[in-house]
């Protein structure tokens, strides 16, 4: 016979009574003071445990127990909560624990290494290419409306530069629509970029920085490249997998500080662009030699754009793994090594 | 607390109960380092068990009496209301994609959804909210929330924010209002004045930090270029933060401590024990709490989480005390002709519940 002590509550009022349990075989015995019970143990309900907390008895009419005689509960109820009971064994040791730190570790490792890249590559390779030349032309416009204007560049010369376009997209049976936009930035300089879909667009500044069109070829090739890459899409799928994952394993911290758990977050998404960026390049200089052109002048007009974003040579590098653009001159070194 | 507390309490006199909490750090961690391994090595499903294990855990640690409050949540009914979130923010994200219209319309959608959302939220946390198996109840119908929150949001823009104490004011009474402990009614007086004072002191304090802002940025301008010239260019980031936790501890402890030292539970007419609170919150505890927090979250790399929150949580608790007029004891449970909102279905319902 198991014999604890426990609290009883009513369920009907807040009062909270010191009572004596005795189990006979299929029957509790509740006696207390004004609590005189019996209920047939099958339909008694228990409660999972959870630290070192009370255990609950729910008793069928709406009535309850509460006690800390954990082995009673034990010794009467071996069948209840098979799986949370497994849990509460888990909880309960330290060794368990050090290796849940692990297992997070690494899953979270594996993840943003692997797992999240993956399952980015597979979403954007669903994504039919018209969808995303329709996400594209919304970038352009909002692009559009944020300070970024027609080329002022004469038709003449806009000209010239989409016929090296063409030749540098000549024959790429990718189904991309590649298509050239040229525009007048006050806002990002010397700058080009890729949109979803094929378009790219490419500033005046740049056309100015440089000083041969091979240069300008370069830099397309490049853009190219993240096209080719579906970088834009997958960019998007990787930071709402990074989301999801920095939510899960800093959930209970954000409750705390919702900013620092930015941070991570940011961190990952930069280094998943730095990947991007060297990919890019690689495609650059493949396909720059394909159609003749040396990887050098890709070399030449980074360093050129370095040189223009003034004397931040030191603290590139210092902030090497903060940056989504790997360090300008291990770019160029590759780009010199072909 | 002593039982002998209990049994001398008589009606109309007064007895303190301080809230203890008795949770630790180290068994809380292993608590929630095992959950959150489970949760992510099931890609998620499982945290509906994880939330309900780790607030099984906190309710039962926080006691009143020496008795722990006891957290009743269905896992399975918190999976469903995960799974319905996880559609709609995803719906969300992917209708931005393609076109802001359609954005616009989600965002109309969910404006109208949201008052049902934060009345069942709120009624299904305290329907399964229990206290020596006695239940909290909320109950509000979507078309008074949806009202209150209709006109909050009216007066809040028609007055370019001035209104937003006023709403913030109005909301806080309107959840407080509507909840029960068994039959005992909370109660909450208007706290409009008390909110004007807190964010009107905080705009005062907010514009002085801005002036010296302006007057340390001319500092950096005038000290001229030499070893000494990062000392201003270092204070003003630092203020930055400073300000930034006083935006954070200052409300929090004005508004808590407003609410809960206005609140009364039971009392009146109704001949139930009446429950009134003292909350001593501190801003400058909150705000050194909360930067000790960060420092030990991004120094630990979020391993500290565990005791972060237990910590947050004890400081909480060791400031309020209960004064209790007429026992704990003599709280009556709603009987179910009472209860207007159907409450089994409300446990049943969708978990949604937007505390992570």
């Amino acid at each position: 016979m198991v014999e604890f002590q426990a609290l009883y509550y009513d369920g009907k009022s807040s009062a909270s009574r010191p009572v004596r349990v005795r189990a006979w075989t299929g029957e509790l015995e509740i006696t207390g003071e004004g609590v005189r019970a019996r209920v047939p143990t099958s339909a008694v309900q228990v409660e999972p445990p959870i630290g070192a907390t009370r255990r609950i008895l729910q008793l069928p009419d709406g009535a309850q127990l509460q006690t800390a005689d954990e082995a009673a509960i034990a010794a009467l109820f071996p069948e209840a909560n098979a799986l949370e009971g497994r849990i509460h064994r888990l909880e309960r040791r330290w060794p368990y624990a050090l290796a849940a730190v692990l297992v997070v570790g690494l899953v979270a490792w594996w993840m943003v290494v692997y797992g999240v890249p993956i399952a980015a590559r597979i979403a954007a390779e669903s994504v039919p290419i018209d969808v995303e030349t329709a996400l594209g032309e919304r970038t352009l416009g909002t692009l559009d409306s944020m300070g970024c204007g027609p080329s002022m560049l004469a038709s003449k010369r806009a000209a010239e530069l989409r016929s090296r376009f063409e030749a540098l997209t000549h024959g790429l049976q990718d189904g991309f629509h590649y298509r050239l936009e040229l525009r007048s930035c006050r806002t990002i300089g010397a700058n080009a970029f890729a949109l979803p879909g094929g378009t790219i667009v490419m500033t005046d500044g740049l056309v100015k920085l440089s000083q041969n069109d091979d240069e300008i070829v370069a830099v397309l090739a490049h853009e190219v490249g993240h096209v080719r890459h579906r970088h834009g899409l997958r960019l998007a799928f990787q930071a709402l997998g990074v989301g999801a994952l920095v939510a899960t394993l800093f959930g209970d911290a954000a409750s705390l500080s919702a900013i620092i758990v930015a941070v991570p977050s940011v961190l990952v998404q930069t280094g998943y662009s730095r990947a991007f960026e060297e990919d890019a390049d690689r495609y650059a200089f493949v396909r720059l030699k394909e159609i003749g052109i040396s990887p050098r002048h890709f070399a030449d007009i980074l360093r050129r754009l370095e040189g223009s974003r003034g004397s931040g040579a030191r603290g590139e590098r210092a902030l090497d793994y903060l940056s989504s653009h790997p360090a300008t001159e291990k770019r160029i070194e590759r780009a010199l090594a072909q | 607390m002593d039982k002998a507390a209990l049994d001398v309490a008589v009606p109309g006199a007064e007895t303190r109960y301080p809230v203890e909490f008795s949770a630790s750090a180290g068994e809380y961690f292993r608590i929630w380092i095992v959950n959150l391994a489970l949760t992510i090595v099931t890609i998620g499903i499982y945290s509906a068990w994880a939330k309900v294990r780790k607030k099984r855990y906190f309710y039962a640690h926080t006691k009143i009496a020496g008795e722990g409050f006891e957290y009743r949540g269905n896992p399975i009914a918190i999976l469903k209301g995960r799974l319905v979130a996880v559609a709609l923010v995803a719906l969300y994200s992917i209708a931005g994609q393609f076109s802001p219209l359609a954005q616009g319309v989600l965002a109309l959608v969910f404006a109208i959804v949201f008052p049902w959302l934060y009345v069942r939220s709120l009624a299904f946390n305290a329907y399964n909210s229990a206290y020596r198996n006695m239940r909290f109840h909320f109950s509000a119908t979507y078309r008074e929330a949806l009202g209150l929150m209709a006109w909050c949001a009216f007066v809040t823009l028609i007055t370019a924010g001035f209104g937003y104490p006023y709403a913030r004011a109005e909301l806080t009474r309107f959840s407080a209002e509507r909840h029960r402990y068994g039959t005992a009614r909370f109660a909450l007086p208007s706290l409009i004045r008390i909110f004007y004072g807190i964010y009107l002191r905080l705009l005062a304090f907010t514009l002085l930090a801005g002036v010296i802002g302006v007057i340390v940025v001319s500092a950096v301008a005038v000290v001229p270029a030499g070893p000494t010239r990062w000392l201003p260019a270092l204070a003003l980031p630092l203020g930055m933060f400073a300000l930034y936790l006083m935006w954070f501890a200052y409300p929090r402890a004005r508004i808590g401590n407003a609410v809960w030292n206005k609140l009364t539970i039971g009392g009146g007419t109704s001949g139930a024990p009446q429950v009134r609170f003292e909350s001593r919150l501190r801003a400058r505890d909150l705000a050194w709490l909360y930067f000790v927090n960060v420092l030990a979250l991004v120094l630990t790399l979020g391993l500290a989480t565990a005791w972060a929150v237990v910590r947050t949580m004890r400081y909480r608790a060791e400031k309020m005390t209960l004064e209790v007029t007429g026992g704990l004891d003599g709280f009556v449970a709603a009987q179910e002709s009472e209860v207007a909102a159907a409450p089994e279905e409300v446990g049943e319902m969708l978990g949604f519940d937007f505390s992570i």
